[in-house]
């Protein structure tokens, strides 16, 4: 695999956002539509009750050499859920799909706890105007904790194939008690999950990606695509402490391939990409998303500082 | 109509002398009959702390099979410790009910955290005993019975049962959190799931019992019987509101069903009322009705919830 950078193609500080969102458009994933790309990302308001960040899902939209940004979101695309809800506090991100008509998003829904800084679920939206706008399929998650993947669940990537549809997604083993500066700690792995109707689906609380740095590895938002007879999968991986601010600690991108989607061999040395030298993915690179449109294949992804001032591009080198 | 002999309260955490992580209450008990005792399993508190938060914890309490108004034993542990930082069970194991699986014991219990804009969640967790059902440890760290797109939040108050070779759980799942006064308060109604197993449930996802005071109506302790080839259901309901009083709090209600799935709701046969002093004056919640030699009794809280403890009457007539 080899990526050719294209650099930050979406600042969240040039546009209008909604819901009075003004930093960070993170984990960017593409809608293919008839003239354009959809990239929904998301971005973030602080809660006025006390501060704290709250997330929104906005997209912009671009020509289909992705050269051009010819529309931004102006509207609420899906209103956070209600009191007490998983995703009362913010939606981060979503994994949009075309379903006949339809257009259903895979939505991480945040949720604030009191021992531990939050707890996610996968939730499932469903939009009738083109992913203009999305409703909710009822008011809770899709998929949360259960017995052997017992805490934050998210990250849901979705694809239909054969009939079915097929989930990668990140599940949390445990949270690591806060000592020092360090306040408590979670580890998540990457799992997979299988559905006939999107809605129900099975899935065994098996990590499906191998560790390069230790059990305590952090993995982060797969993204399958098959190309040829191959499948690739990109994510991202950190340590488990010391990563927000510590640039040898924090986020890279992960890769993976596979012959059948099923089986996996862990790959970094042939991702094909890494952190620059200078600009805006010198320190971190995160939330990585590829997707194929009239033939060429892209690489969507957030730098430095989990993607507050936006996200770049990357195109794959094909014979 | 059920006619009930009230006995009395059977056991106070208050005015015995009890470990310090059962202070106070004595919350929705639950029964397994051994040869010689009836074990009561019930939910109970340390004193709240400096914030005024309280976890929970489960334990049980042995009463005589010939009597079961003396008392032979008190467990001197939890039956279960709290579940993991960040768990679904981190603050609370609350209630529980508990199950014979062969020569072992299967318990499942509420689990709580706690949250920021509402004070808490709840799922539902499995844990099996290998001692008589004197402690329990964890099928695994997250919950057996957990939130679904109509079931959102607030799954609590499991009761399983065995009926035809199939596993049957019924609990609560929490509808919506409604303001009262600024506070939330949450809105449940009583649900079921289906297992052959009791391992992978398959959730029915539909409410079992209508409202009979509004959509606000709470209910909880679904507790089924099967009594001379009918289904039995006694349970507790309580309004949305301003049910920590007398006037709103908990009631017994009462429905009935041939086939565990179609329930007919008719709260006039439940014949459990609050009395007229004493500890059951303003409220009556948490039901458990068991057969033992030839005789039904029921098991339930009085005022504040069980904060003093549970009671029970016998059943005279119907």
């Amino acid at each position: 695999m080899n990526w050719i950078k294209r650099g930050k193609i979406f600042d969240p500080t040039q546009h209008a956002l909604s819901n009075g969102c003004i930093d960070f458009a993170q984990s960017p994933q593409a809608l293919i539509c008839d003239s354009f790309v959809r990239v929904y990302f998301s971005t973030r308001a602080r809660d006025p009750r006390n501060g704290k960040f709250l997330s929104h899902i906005s997209y912009v939209d671009y020509s289909n050499s992705m050269d051009e940004i010819i529309d931004v979101s102006r509207q609420t695309v899906i209103p956070l859920g209600g009191l007490g809800a998983f995703d009362e506090h913010g939606i981060f991100p979503i994994s949009p799909l075309r379903v006949g008509e339809q257009v259903y998003a895979y939505t991480t829904g945040w949720s604030r706890r009191v021992s531990v800084s939050v707890e996610t679920g996968i939730g499932l939206a469903i939009s009738d105007d083109t992913g203009k706008t999305f409703v909710r399929h009822g008011s809770g998650p899709v998929m949360g904790p259960i017995l052997n993947e017992p805490v934050l669940v998210g990250d849901a990537f979705v694809i239909q194939r054969n009939g079915r549809f097929d989930m990668w997604y990140i599940f949390g083993t445990k949270w690591i008690e806060p000592s020092g500066n360090e306040p408590s700690a979670r580890v998540y792995k990457i799992a997979y999950a299988s559905s006939v109707d999107g809605i129900e689906w099975v899935r065994n609380g098996d990590a499906i990606i191998t560790d390069v740095l230790d059990k305590d590895e952090c993995q982060a938002l797969p993204t399958v695509l098959k190309i040829g007879e191959r499948w690739h999968m990109y994510f991202c991986y950190r340590e488990a402490t010391d990563f927000r601010s510590n640039a040898a600690r924090g986020y890279r991108l992960g890769y993976a391939f596979s012959e059948d989607g099923r089986t996996w061999t862990r790959d970094d040395d042939n991702s094909g990409i890494d952190i620059s030298i200078g600009g805006f993915d010198s320190t971190m690179m995160c939330y990585p998303h590829i997707f194929e449109n009239a033939g060429r294949v892209f690489l969507l992804y957030n730098g430095n500082d989990f993607g507050r001032y936006g996200f770049g591009l990357a195109e794959l080198e094909q014979d | 109509m059920f006619r009930w002999e009230k006995l009395g309260k059977i056991f106070d955490p208050t005015v015995r002398d009890t470990p310090p992580w059962m202070q106070e209450f004595a919350q929705a008990p639950a029964t397994l009959i051994f040869e010689d005792r009836v074990r009561v399993y019930f939910s109970c508190r340390p004193p709240a702390d400096e914030n005024g938060q309280y976890v929970s914890y489960s334990a049980f309490v042995d009463l005589d099979r010939r009597d079961i108004t003396s008392i032979l034993d008190v467990s001197e542990e939890p039956i279960l410790p709290l579940g993991k930082l960040g768990a679904f069970d981190e603050f609370g194991t609350y209630p529980v009910s508990v199950a014979r699986v062969g020569d072992k014991f299967r318990a499942y219990f509420g689990g709580w955290t706690r949250c920021e804009s509402v004070p808490f969640n709840v799922a539902i967790g499995c844990a099996e005993s290998s001692d008589g059902g004197r402690t329990f440890a964890r099928l695994g760290d997250g919950p057996i019975v957990s939130y679904s797109p109509d079931e959102p939040f607030v799954l609590s108050g499991p009761k399983i049962r065995r009926f035809n070779d199939k596993w049957y759980l019924f609990y609560i799942a929490g509808r919506r959190w409604i303001l009262d006064n600024g506070r939330p308060e949450p809105v449940y109604k009583i649900r079921s799931a289906i297992s052959l197993d009791g391992v992978k449930w398959t959730k029915r996802s539909k409410d079992l019992i209508g409202d009979s005071i509004g959509d606000d109506e709470a209910q909880a302790s679904p507790d089924v019987i099967l009594l001379d080839g009918k289904y039995h259901m006694f349970f507790c309901y309580r309004h949305g509101k301003g049910y920590r009083g007398k006037e709103k709090g908990y009631r017994i209600g009462y429905a009935s069903s041939d086939n565990l799935l179609d329930w007919h709701r008719d709260d006039s046969m439940a014949g459990l009322a609050v009395s007229e002093e004493g500890w059951d004056s303003e409220m009556v919640s948490y039901p458990h009705v068991f057969e033992l030699d030839g005789e039904v009794y029921m098991l339930y809280l009085g005022d504040q919830v069980g904060r003093y403890g549970f009671g029970a009457a016998r059943l005279i007539s119907r």
